[in-house]
């Protein structure tokens, strides 16, 4: 039919009236039924001529490669399905990551499908091709060469012992050459203090494992900073209430906004940014007491923080050796004293290694604060940037956009056309990690290699390519990476193999263990630390008053602060860091851990600033600080510090209105994003390079409400388990959604905080045998962290189409697991929870109960099964499930362009308009992890069959199996005395348990409210 | 709209529910194909392959060729490389490789090479010259085979999970070795697929017992 009228006007047809038209349109449907009974339109079946020898049709290969989606440099391995990499998951072996992977690791592979990636090489905004380009450039570097101009090359962090070189190389051809590294999300401030007190500038690597008594002072080790896979691990495996041995770390955390490790911390400790630094201070003062050191510091402490911090520094006293203090403040004065504490307390050697530091973070603002200098003096003759995009993170972006324009030779390396390369005269087109060769040392000792899982889609090529043509060495990067291994890396392993047999071993493994190369350093210098105190300030911060609170005053700011005003903090947003991943579909819908914001950054307050200000959920406000000035919609934040205003990073992007209509679209759809808007706004212009360290502090910020309102969507409040006041009200009864208990009160009885209520009468008969398999799965809320790596896991695998801000903001989106997240303030204290939360696979399912066409039912192995191709749409299912877990296709979503198509799961089908659908414990998994078997002639192993979203977690919290193994850990798990259901009383018989959230705290919990 | 009353609609519908359900009782008792029954589907291929003559007549197995069957998912249809294995070497059938030898004999001269018309199609798929190699400047094409078997998008099928547990390839694609251009013969309709299945539990495959799940998720997802 479409293709018979496609193209014709109807309206423009002479004496075609609107009758004649039907009555034509209705023969012609007749006729395609009629040929639709006749054998259906002729289907091709196309060979390869040559089948590649690893790949078999339909069959996934695995290739090991390293994750770029931040420098924490995790193993991983790309799963590529008919020469399509679909998915990635974590390499197991991998010392640092150890097989967890995150959320932002997990959606960068959907970057690769990116349509808006350059195509060709580009001179002058103009498309153009490498062999023109290759003749500019280096007709420009001999004039530059001769003129001994200088020249400056910004990257991010590099890892990689071959780029460093090649570039180091590339750059001893210049007379006045350097290298400036910087990170958006920078640590130099660490760095920094380490050249300072331990003579080296050195990241430490920390130990969180070895750590029984960790205090973080706004350093969001779980969320983005430094290597979030990494500690996740350590972390988790420091907390093991039922391990043997079993061990629990006391986690103590100081912040003003509500980190994601502030809401997993046993004890949180809510202060302003100038308690925070006394705090630091006073901790320091009281243990270089006990340590007999002078660092200069008197001990003055809020009145309302004394006792909490001198208890904590009790513990980390007694704990010496196994404590661990970091901090994410960005500022040499904090961190020095972090130094000295961890020095004093013997941390170093222990939870603290700077034998085999961290390459992670390497960047030094100082560096970046010159450079910015020289551009603006117009001394730089040519400038080269790649891996980074300083026009849209630095505060100075916009500056530097201009100053680069005015520079007579840019060069940008960038896979996209992003802000830096707008400014760049000539742009290189480099691959997505997962098409290029690449090497890195993330930590001393810790080699790895990447290698490409796709030919690139783009006509594209690697920087050391670049550079190396451009020093007429010509060498494609594998040469590039080889010649460095052979020169460096082979000589560190203790192997007598061959140069190609430890090449091969590293390549199918990953990553390789080496001798680490450490920098001279030597034990901490208290007097430079005391130099660093007295030099770098007495304070200038005043104690608060002792209340540390807030009057409300409508109409005006709170009185207590400076001249009415607040403190702005900047931090980088969990889901798309520091912007690097703006661009990224998947990376908007997943809802903010913490706040669970999807499509937006806004300005969060605390809910009595919010009253102060009489702003409320999606209000405007103006915040002006630094002489600059932002709008964002206010999110009221529980738990916060009244002080501060705190805005996430990396929103804002350049194109970011190409998601406009990234939803369906219908009669009543809102755009996403306005057209020439972008996606939320970039907060990076509020920041400041001070004493040689960027800070994400700005002090006197001023909040005014404009009035206006925004769509601010937040995914938390329609699913939430709560019970409406209607039936609990404020005197009856709560649902013990979240159970959990104390350590304290776990050490008496392990069954504490997980208490079962009593089953319903059933009208049910006992009729599921489950003679095979029993599937089950148990969540571990001790281990888990809201990270969210679950969630994106499954959004990769099971083709979760994404539906943007209008439908979510409908309550319509189609993730099949969520991460709940509740608050509780019951007792003045501020504590938050996160909890997985899927289809239960229940045995009694609800949903199964009153589908009229039985397109949801219980399958033998107690999966409850979701049939698309039978499902008609009544939703009555979606009615009945007491978990809100099943989600209706409103519409046909698009899953992108037809580029972004090719990221779908072959094995799971896409699902049409009118179905309903939801999570299926990843039976494709199951399936295929049972034909492998099969084929193998050996029966199903224990953790075989891995669901997507217990494969990815960093913590290990969620733990699938056969419950009717009595040997699989699932089984184990089920009779843990912190073991319960959600919802148990209804007697639907989940097949996902949880294991009670146990807290580090003394005090006995009484039933919180989880609101 | 007045002569559509609500009358009239109802003998409309009355008669459309008969007509429908009346289709579907014909189909079923005269066994009539219903529409997405492709069974009997024998489509002409772009090279003329003869299962005959390679399964049946030289009797070369199965597996031989469609390897991935036994590994993968999807048995594939093998790489025109696969047929160089042997065809490099045997060009045309022997009957008229010996007719050129016995006219070569008679003529005393050098028998000259006979090449088959349906593997020339092959080897310029394959841009081979005339000693098989490949040759540079010859374009490579792809051999566009027509699907014979094919599945809705809903349903996924594993090969190899079917060849692991001793299914022979005959018992749903029929005696292909007799086929001179493959025929779909079953229907590969759902009721097909879970008939077998509950006969495979009930009686196993050669004497083996077997759990043939005839759980819906287990195809459908």
């Amino acid at each position: 039919m479409t293709e018979e009228y496609g193209h014709i006007n109807v309206a423009s047809l002479p004496g075609m009236g609107r009758r004649s038209f039907l009555r034509l349109a209705g023969f012609s449907f007749a006729g395609a039924v009629l040929a639709g009974c006749q054998q259906g339109g002729v289907e091709k079946a196309i060979p390869h001529l040559v089948q590649p020898e690893e790949s078999t049709p339909g069959s996934a290969v695995w290739y090991s490669t390293i994750c770029a989606g931040c420098q924490a440099g995790c193993g991983i391995l790309a799963k590529v399905r008919d020469g399509r990499p679909i998915k990635l998951e974590g390499n197991p072996g991998h010392p640092l990551s150890q097989g967890g992977m995150c959320a932002i690791g997990q959606a960068s592979l959907l970057g690769l499908y990116d349509s808006l990636r350059l195509k060709a090489p580009l001179m002058k905004g103009a498309p153009s091709s490498w062999q023109e380009l290759d003749r500019h450039v280096m007709a420009e570097l001999d004039r530059i060469r001769r003129g001994k101009g200088a020249v400056r090359f910004l990257t991010g962090t590099v890892t990689s012992p071959a780029t460093r070189a090649v570039i180091q190389r590339f750059l001893g051809s210049f007379a006045d050459a350097r290298h400036v590294e910087y990170d958006p999300m920078s640590c130099a401030a660490i760095l920094d203090a380490h050249r300072l007190t331990h003579g080296a500038r050195v990241l430490p690597r920390y130990h969180f494992a070895e750590a029984s008594v960790i205090t973080a002072f706004d350093a969001d080790f779980l969320g983005n900073w430094i290597s979030p896979v990494e500690f996740t691990k350590g972390y988790r495996a420091g907390r093991t209430p039922a391990g043997n041995p079993a061990r629990f770390s006391f986690h103590a955390h100081f912040e003003s906004r509500v980190s994601l490790t502030g809401s997993n911390a046993d004890q949180r400790v809510c202060v302003s940014p100038d308690e925070l630094q006394l705090c630091l201070e006073g901790m320091a003062a009281i243990i270089a007491e006990r340590a007999g050191r002078t660092l200069g510091l008197s001990v003055r402490l809020p009145a309302n923080l004394d006792n909490s911090v001198r208890r904590l520094a009790d513990r980390l006293w007694n704990a010496r050796g196994r404590g661990l203090v970091v901090c994410g403040v960005n500022t040499v004065r904090h961190q020095v004293l972090v130094n000295a504490l961890n020095a004093m307390l013997d941390n170093y050697g222990g939870t603290v290694d700077i034998d085999t530091p961290s390459h992670q973070y390497a960047g030094n603002d100082a560096g970046v604060e010159d450079l910015l200098n020289e551009l603006r003096r117009g001394s730089v003759e040519a400038l080269f940037v790649s891996g980074a995009n300083p026009v849209y993170d630095l505060p100075e972006g916009q500056a530097l956009g201009e100053w680069m324009k005015k520079t007579p030779f840019v060069v940008s390396f960038s896979g996209e056309d992003d802000e830096t390369a707008a400014c760049a005269r000539y742009v290189c087109p480099t691959p997505h990690f997962l098409e290029a060769w690449n090497d890195s040392e993330p930590v001393s000792g810790i080699v790895a290699l990447a290698q490409p899982t796709i030919r690139s889609l783009r006509d594209s090529r690697q920087m050391i390519e670049s550079l190396s043509v451009w020093s007429g060495d010509n060498a494609p990067a594998l040469d590039l990476i080889r010649r460095e291994w052979e020169r460096t890396i082979r000589e560190r392993h203790a192997t007598s193999q061959t140069m190609d047999a430890f090449w091969n071993r590293t390549l199918a493994d990953g990553y390789a263990v080496v001798r680490s190369a450490s920098a001279p350093h030597h034990a901490c210098d208290y007097d430079a630390v005391a130099t660093v105190v007295t030099e770098r300030g007495p304070t200038s911060v005043s104690i608060p008053p002792a209340t540390g609170g807030v009057t409300a005053s409508p109409g005006g700011p709170p009185p207590g602060f400076a001249g009415g005003r607040y403190t702005l903090l900047l931090h980088p947003s969990l889901t798309i860091l520091d912007g690097r991943h703006g661009h990224n579909p998947w990376l908007h819908e997943l809802p903010d851990p913490v706040t669970k914001i999807v499509w937006d950054n806004a300005a969060s307050l605390s809910r009595k600033t919010a009253e102060a200000l009489g702003v409320r959920h999606g209000d405007l406000i103006r915040i002006e600080a630094n002489q600059k000035f932002l709008e964002l919609p206010v999110h009221i934040q529980p738990g916060q510090h009244d002080a501060v205003v705190v805005v996430t990073l990396g929103y804002g992007r350049k194109g970011t209105d190409r998601f406009r209509d990234i939803g369906p679209e219908w009669l009543q759809s809102r755009p996403t994003v306005g057209s020439g808007e972008t996606v939320g706004k970039n907060a990076a212009l509020f920041g400041l390079i001070e004493a040689g360290c960027r800070t994400n502090r700005i002090d006197a910020a001023r909040l005014i409400p404009t009035g206006g309102t925004h769509v601010l969507v937040t995914t938390q409040e329609y699913h939430s388990l709560r019970e409406p006041n209607l039936f609990g009200g404020e005197t009856g009864h709560r649902r013990p959604i979240v159970q959990e208990t104390t350590l304290a009160a776990f050490a008496n009885d392990p069954s504490a905080g997980s208490f079962h209520k009593e089953e319903l009468d059933s009208l049910w008969p006992d009729d599921h045998k489950y003679a095979g398999h029993h599937w089950g799965m148990t969540i571990d809320l001790t281990a888990c962290t809201g990270c969210s790596a679950c969630v994106m896991a499954c959004q990769a695998e099971n083709n979760i189409p994404v539906v943007g801000k209008d439908e979510v903001r409908r309550n319509r989106e189609l993730a099949w697991i969520r991460v709940d997240r509740y608050y509780d303030e019951a007792r003045g204290e501020f504590s938050v929870s996160h909890q997985p939360m899927m289809c239960q696979h229940c045995g009694n399912a609800p949903c199964e109960t009153v589908c009229p066409v039985l397109a949801t039912v219980h399958s033998a192995e107690g999966l409850n099964q979701q049939i698309y191709n039978r499902c008609v749409g009544t939703r009555y299912c979606a009615n009945n499930c007491p978990y809100k877990m099943r989600r209706f296709n409103w519409f046909e979503y698009r899953h992108g362009d037809e580029m972004q198509r090719m990221v779908l799961n072959p094995d799971v089908t896409v699902r049409e308009r009118g179905v309903m659908e939801k999570c299926s414990f990843c039976i494709q998994r199951i399936q295929g992890a049972k034909i492998r078997a099969k084929r193998e002639g050996r029966p199903l192993n224990d953790g075989d069959a891995q669901p997507a979203c217990a494969q990815s977690c960093p913590a290990r919290a969620i733990i699938f199996g056969d419950v009717n193994d009595p040997s699989s850990e699932i089984s184990k798990t089920l009779s843990s005395p912190r073991h319960y259901r959600v919802l148990e009383e209804l007697g639907v018989r989940p097949s996902v348990g949880y294991l009670t959230l146990v807290r580090n705290r003394e005090e006995q919990a009484g039933e919180a409210d989880h609101a | 709209m007045g002569w559509l009353n609500s009358k009239i609609l109802t003998v409309i519908l009355g008669i459309a529910v008969l007509l429908t359900f009346s289709v579907f009782v014909t189909s079923f008792t005269f066994n009539i194909k219903l529409p997405g029954n492709h069974q009997g589907y024998e489509p002409v291929q772009p090279v003329q392959y003869s299962h005959r003559l390679h399964a049946g007549e030289l009797g070369i197995p199965c597996l031989h060729c469609h390897t991935a069957a036994e590994r993968g998912g999807s048995a594939g249809i093998p790489a025109a490389a696969v047929c160089m294995n042997c065809h490099t070497i045997v060009t045309a059938p022997w009957v008229n490789v010996r007719a050129e030898d016995e006219r070569a004999s008679k003529e005393k001269r050098q028998p000259r090479r006979i090449i088959s018309p349906e593997l020339a199609k092959v080897y310029a798929a394959m841009g081979l010259n005339a000693d098989f190699k490949p040759d540079s400047p010859k374009p490579t094409t792809s051999i566009e085979w027509v699907r014979v078997h094919s599945l809705p998008a809903y349903v996924r099928f594993n090969h190899s999970a079917h060849v692991s547990a001793g299914v022979e390839c005959q018992t749903c694609h029929g005696a292909v070795e007799t086929m001179e251009r493959v025929r779909q013969v079953s229907d590969l309709s759902m009721g097909w697929c879970v008939n077998c299945h509950r006969e495979a539990n009930r009686s196993g495959i050669n004497g083996r017992k077997v759990a043939a799940s005839t759980d819906c998720i287990v195809c459908h997802h």
